[in-house]
């Protein structure tokens, strides 16, 4: 393209206008980066369809090596089986004792709220689809979920496991949605530590683990093995959803590690947000991300 | 390569099948098509397979597909990966660009020069990925970004070697 080709006129003409359409490239390439930072929300129409199609041939793949993987470990059930079913059922008395605890708490607590005359809202379910693909070759953390527009999911709506918190929802496409995860850096999460309610802030790390930070500054309230879950907090998030686990201190805060693993969640639900107007003001704050 | 030209069936003075020019840009798409594999990673080490094959092309040969093609293709990779539209645009665009210049500058070649090119656009690759996250409002430590850096040099060998084999299949057809 830069070389000169010889005394052909044109293929020297043809040359110079490859290189001249390389840099209009570059700078087409620019200008499209610079909008889609600025308002991510101006090529949402196209990345939904191109979510689609993605979201397709992944769910195809993954019902295959979820048929394989499940063939493998069905397998390795089987090993060791008396032994395993004799701790399941020891398990299951004990677990039957703390269920039966369990329901004579929540009776009260409802006994309690109906004294105090507090309305619980609880979240209403929108669809629960497969988690069928991520974004691994990127800093980004982001998850493909394989329901859409038409299951009724709107962009901004918290996406939970039964293992926990797992995202929220930033691209839309007619069958699948992308989901940011809250292991991404720029997920935040207002939380708090289960043990003590003390106010802390979740702020994913990049890596699959999430920084977590208390509110108020202070001594390190935090300890190994600590669960923090959500406080309810901006009303995007329900409360009492469980975010993650403590699994190292640093100076003024510590790592945790997400409870809900995105590689081995089933099924994942996206529900409305909390209080109806988080919704919008989550949407706005996607299209116009915080400049640095 | 003169061995195996004589090991296809094709007629001498025939030339290879009218696709033929269209499999190197093929490639890559199928390459930006690997992130629809059901991989579920909560690292993000993978590299970008699309990009290590378009630069693997240009440096085997100066001509796989017109430089311009960098830009639609790049686009077809941000579609796909989910990376801001755009990225992949510019920096292909650039990177075909910088390989353009870089056959004039450079004397000879070997494998082991190809491979510090490729690595040199590796970096600036995963650097101007770095910069978009954080203005994106992700602004991850630099230091996350190193494994991915090195498995992508790493990686880069075997990428090469695979567009050698692809190539040679297709002038064999």
């Amino acid at each position: 393209m830069t070389e000169r080709p010889g005394w052909s006129r044109k293929a020297q003409y043809g040359l110079f206008f490859g290189l001249i359409a390389v840099v209009a490239g570059i700078i087409v390439g620019l200008v499209l980066l610079a909008m889609s930072l600025v308002s991510p929300a101006s090529f949402e129409r196209i990345r939904g369809g191109a979510l689609d199609v993605n979201a397709s041939i992944a769910g195809a793949l993954h019902e295959v090596t979820a048929t394989v993987g499940g063939l493998a470990s069905g397998a390795g059930n089987y090993w060791d089986a008396a032994r395993q079913n004799g701790e399941l059922k020891r398990e299951r008395r004990l677990m039957l004792q703390r269920m039966i605890e369990a329901t004579a708490i929540r009776q009260e607590n409802r006994q309690l709220k109906e004294a105090l005359q507090l309305r619980e809202r609880s979240p209403t379910a929108i669809a629960a689809g497969r988690v069928v693909g991520s974004s691994f070759n990127s800093p980004r953390r982001f998850a493909i979920l394989s329901v859409g527009a038409s299951d009724g999911l709107r962009i901004g709506m918290p996406v939970r496991a039964a293992e926990g918190l797992v995202g929220r929802i930033i691209d839309l496409g007619q069958q699948s949605s992308r989901v940011l995860l809250i292991s991404d850096r720029a997920s935040i999460v207002p939380a708090r530590l289960l043990r003590g309610g003390q106010p802390v802030i979740a702020q994913g790390r990049g890596d699959g683990t999430i920084d977590v930070r208390p509110l108020e500054v202070g001594r390190n309230p935090f300890k190994r093995g600590d669960i923090i879950v959500t406080s309810g907090t901006g009303g995007l998030y329900p409360p009492l959803v469980l975010v993650a686990k403590v699994v190292r201190l640093d100076d003024d805060g510590a790592v945790a590690i997400p409870l809900a693993d995105p590689a081995t969640t089933s099924f994942a639900i996206a529900e409305a947000p909390f209080e109806p107007r988080a919704q919008e003001i989550s949407a706005v704050a996607d299209m116009a991300p915080e400049r640095r | 390569m003169v061995r195996s030209a004589l090991g296809s069936k094709r007629r001498i003075g025939e030339s290879p099948p009218g696709y033929a020019p269209y499999i190197p840009a093929l490639s890559v798409v199928a390459a930006s098509l690997l992130s629809a594999l059901p991989i579920i990673s909560v690292s993000g080490w993978y590299p970008d397979f699309a990009f290590l094959m378009l630069i693997a092309w240009r440096l085997l040969r100066s001509d796989p597909f017109p430089a311009w093609w960098a830009a639609p293709l790049g686009l077809v990779n941000d579609l796909f990966t989910g990376a801001p539209i755009g990225f992949s645009v510019a920096l292909w665009s650039a990177s075909v660009l910088v390989l353009d210049l870089a056959d004039r500058r450079t004397m000879w070649r070997d494998y082991w020069i190809e491979w510090v090119l490729a690595a040199v656009l590796i970096v600036v690759s995963k650097w101007f990925e770095w910069r978009v996250a954080a203005w994106g409002g992700a602004d991850v430590p630099l230091a996350n970004m190193v494994p991915s850096l090195a498995i992508s040099i790493l990686l880069f060998p075997v990428v090469a070697w695979l567009v050698l084999r692809i190539d040679r299949w297709r002038l064999a057809q």
